[in-house]
């Protein structure tokens, strides 16, 4: 079902609607890295090697006809690496939350994953939840009710289980990522909030010519 | 709580506003414009349910499927600001929303899954048969383990294990190409019989090369030249002319003619492979007689002298690398054997005590540092697996399992102050593979007590900070267009530099080129970390050039893995390490002494 994206090439996708910033948190060998590559290729790896520091991916995706161009910051897990990655959230616009469904403990260190990003993520970032290894379920250590409890109680936008081998709800997360994202900037734009408090390091988020069209469209 | 909302196949998309046909049109409903700040309980958005009108892409399609997706999604709609936005195309507001009874019924649907063993299930398939180890295990062989290991052993890794390893590799002799076509059942023929009958049809003399010649030439012998036949119409169709005949013998000469010498081409090709790696197996094997005779004998008189050096650029023999990469790092720490011995006891103990205690859980009882400690010997497990997995050794059951898990957990035993950061496994692995068990730790502890490596398993920022730093001088000195072009997207060396320096290439390079990235490492030291940096920017200049941020960071924490050693060996030659006269060790020099100036007022948290 997932059109895998080639290789992207210099200057062939470089046309977009939206740029999006997301970042992938969470404890090591939750499979971060193997959501992001299902993601990004179709395919899963079942030998990930572990990510030092951050690996990087980016794929457009259309969404209602737009074109966004989602950047995955996919980080290190382990806790040693908090004060690496940390300096990685600051211009992120969305970050996801990863457990593993299968380990307790990878659930329970969500709520310092969120703290880090309240402390050192911009105010207005996207968090949401997912446990993946949802092909695992009778491993599973993690209720689904706890999952929804939590992200209640820290206004996060979404779980979801997802597994990352069988290719269950992937597609998903990002496009909720990628459509509440689309959604919070076209508030921005209307609103009071100059679009810039979005802005990316390297890249502008919006390319002007959609900035005119969406405003048409209202 | 009730009025959340489970959600089926991605139910969740934002649909059109409907009114709530298939939808059981709930007290949830909203109104998009009113809701804004207003929301209650009530309106808490669980999403839409199975029957949600268009739901965007059906990940499963079966019942089945649809079950299994279903407890995987819910949004939940604390945050008010979306629900403020006009009713725009884009705009969350029109979320169908499901009333408790669609809630209740997805609930009690999906609920067997969240009780593994609370009834039976009749919608859920049964779970994938899981593979039988065995079947994966050989699929993994060929996939995995088969290529590299054929590549590694061709590149003489195991030099002291490949005997008893080698017969795992099959030899398929690459020019053989009608070797591997079944022949076709009705048709057991050789090509020569059917050679030998066209040429008595037509008339032809089938003339064998003289026995001689032909054992002479044998890698040359044209293959599938032969498979190609020219055949009259059959008897039921009207017979070619002579015209066409005769055109027919031309263009199958000609095609024969090319075919020959499309073959003969190809194995000139091959032949040259061939030959340069004989050549270098040569070189290898001579520049091991140096090593062995000359060198080692007298270490310490000649390491410096320029002819070792330059013997040394050139790369290792396998069968030296470690005897020389231990001389190299050296033995400051003093640790011996029976040192080694000592601490992996105690990382045993500790992992009884550990599985004893039993579960993760009791971790959070146990105080921050404990814990983190704890943590590290849990994550050493998990990532011993994840350590050149496409090897196949350090898997769990592989060969080096057991022993890659010893040198980590005695090194967290013998600094518990560093501790196992991940990067670690990769290094001891690659020392694994060319040492001795006690041999690779006590290079490996060396190896990480020098400066740079401390520094950065430690994660000490502002000591990273300089290093990037000090990179970024030469940078600017050797690729200044590149660097502007860096510069202009803020892609601070950061984004490439953590991966390469932790693991030190070794999980970016292909193993074989990271192994000769280390023999120069082990010469020249940290400055020829950031010298292979500088040489990787160097190689792909022109790419990275046409590239933005996202793609530049990208390519950079994936490298093409065709790179080979001839190559980047080149940009790295290319690369001075000369800024204004001043040397690598000059330059971070004078960055730490500004960095103590300006202590106190400078923070130490990266920019990027």
């Amino acid at each position: 079902p997932t059109a895998a994206m080639p290789f992207p090439g210099s200057g062939a996708d470089d046309a977009f609607d939206y740029l999006f910033k997301i970042i992938l948190i969470g404890d090591s060998n939750v499979g971060k890295t193997c959501v992001v590559h299902r993601f990004k290729t179709g395919q899963y790896n079942e030998k990930q090697q572990n990510t030092i520091g951050v690996d990087f991916t980016v794929r457009s995706m259309d969404i209602d006809g737009k074109k966004v161009k989602i950047q995955v910051w996919d980080t290190a897990g382990q806790e040693r690496f908090r004060t690496i990655t940390q300096s990685y959230y600051r211009s992120a616009h969305g970050a996801i939350l990863a457990y593993d469904l299968t380990r307790r403990s990878t659930f329970e260190s969500i709520p310092h994953w969120i703290h880090e990003i309240e402390k050192y993520g911009a105010a207005n970032l996207v968090m949401m939840l997912i446990g993946n290894k949802s092909d695992s379920l009778d491993k599973r250590q993690v209720l689904f009710e706890d999952a929804c409890t939590l992200a209640e109680k820290h206004g996060l936008l979404a779980v979801l289980e997802t597994s990352a081998k069988e290719a269950q709800n992937i597609e998903e997360v990002f496009t909720l990522m990628a459509k509440e994202l689309i959604a919070r900037n076209t508030l921005q734009l209307h609103g009071e909030n100059p679009p810039n408090s979005f802005s990316l390091d390297s890249r502008p988020v919006i390319a002007s010519p959609t900035v005119e069209k969406t405003q048409c469209s209202c | 709580e009730e009025e959340e909302a489970k959600l089926q196949n991605g139910g969740f998309l934002p649909c059109p506003p409907l009114p709530a046909g298939g939808v059981p049109s709930g007290t949830a409903l909203e109104e998009p414009l009113r809701s804004c700040r207003l929301r209650s309980e009530a309106e808490r958005r669980g999403g839409t349910a199975a029957e949600s009108p268009s739901p965007p892409r059906s990940p499963g399609g079966d019942a089945g499927s649809r079950v299994l997706a279903a407890p995987g999604l819910r949004t939940c709609r604390d945050r008010a600001e979306p629900a403020a936005l006009p009713p725009a195309p884009l705009a969350f507001t029109d979320v169908n929303l499901n009333s408790r009874n669609t809630y209740e019924v997805s609930r009690r649907r999906s609920a067997p899954e969240h009780l593994p063993h609370g009834g039976t299930t009749p919608a859920e398939p049964a779970p994938p048969p899981q593979e039988p180890a065995e079947k994966a295990r050989h699929r993994a062989g060929i996939a995995g383990a088969g290529s590299s290991f054929a590549e590694f052993f061709t590149r003489n890794f195991f030099t002291k294990r490949t005997k008893e390893l080698k017969p795992a590799v099959q030899s398929a002799p690459g020019w053989k190409l009608f070797g591997k076509v079944p022949p076709r059942e009705n048709l057991p023929k050789d090509s020569k019989i059917i050679q030998q009958e066209y040429e008595a049809r037509t008339g032809r003399m089938y003339k064998p090369p003289p026995p001689s010649a032909r054992r002479k030439n044998i890698e040359f012998e044209p293959l599938s030249t032969t498979a190609l036949i020219l055949e009259d119409r059959p008897a039921n169709l009207p017979a070619k002319s002579v015209e066409e005949a005769l055109r027919h013998r031309q263009e199958y000469d000609e095609m024969v003619a090319e075919a020959k010498k499309r073959e003969i081409k190809e194995a000139h090709k091959r032949k040259k492979i061939m030959r340069e790696r004989f050549k270098q197996e040569e070189n290898i094997a001579s520049a091991m007689v140096i090593w062995v005779n000359e060198i080692l004998p007298n270490w310490e008189g000649m390491r410096a002298t320029r002819r070792v050096r330059e013997l040394w650029w050139q790369g290792l023999p396998p069968s030296v690398r470690g005897k020389v990469w231990s001389l190299a790092v050296g033995n400051e720490l003093n640790i011996t054997p029976e040192l080694y011995e000592i601490f992996l006891s105690r990382a045993k103990e500790r992992w009884k005590s550990f599985s004893e205690t039993g579960s993760e859980n009791d971790i959070e009882d146990a105080g921050a540092s404990v814990a983190d400690r704890e943590a590290s010997l849990e994550l050493i497990k998990l990532d011993i697996s994840r350590t050149f997995p496409s090897l196949y050794i350090f898997q769990k059951g592989g060969p080096y399992h057991d022993l890659l898990h010893s040198v980590l957990g005695a090194y967290t035993c013998y600094r518990p102050d560093v501790g196992y950061v991940q990067g670690m496994s990769f290094i001891a692995a690659v020392l694994i593979l060319n040492l001795e068990e006690a041999d690779a730790f006590i290079a490996f502890a060396n190896l990480l007590n020098k400066p740079c490596q401390l520094a950065f398993f430690r994660v000490d920022h502002s000591m990273m900070l300089k290093y990037f730093a000090a990179f970024e001088v030469f940078f600017e000195e050797n690729l200044p267009k590149l660097f502007l072009h860096f510069k202009s997207y803020s892609l601070t060396p950061d984004i490439y530099l953590i991966d390469w320096i932790f693991t030190l290439y070794s999980k970016s390079l292909p193993l074989d080129l990271a192994c000769r990235v280390w023999d120069v490492f082990c010469r020249d030291g940290e400055e020829f970390l950031f010298r292979t940096g500088l040489g990787i920017l160097r190689l792909y200049e022109d790419i990275l050039l046409q590239m933005d941020f996202i793609h530049i960071a990208q390519f950079l924490t994936k490298l093409p893995e065709d790179i080979t050693s001839e190559k980047l060996f080149s940009c790295i030659a290319a690369i001075q390490m000369q800024n204004s006269n001043k040397k690598w060790a000059q330059v971070f020099a004078s960055l730490m002494k500004d960095n103590k100036e300006g202590d106190k007022n400078h923070s130490p948290a990266p920019k990027s």
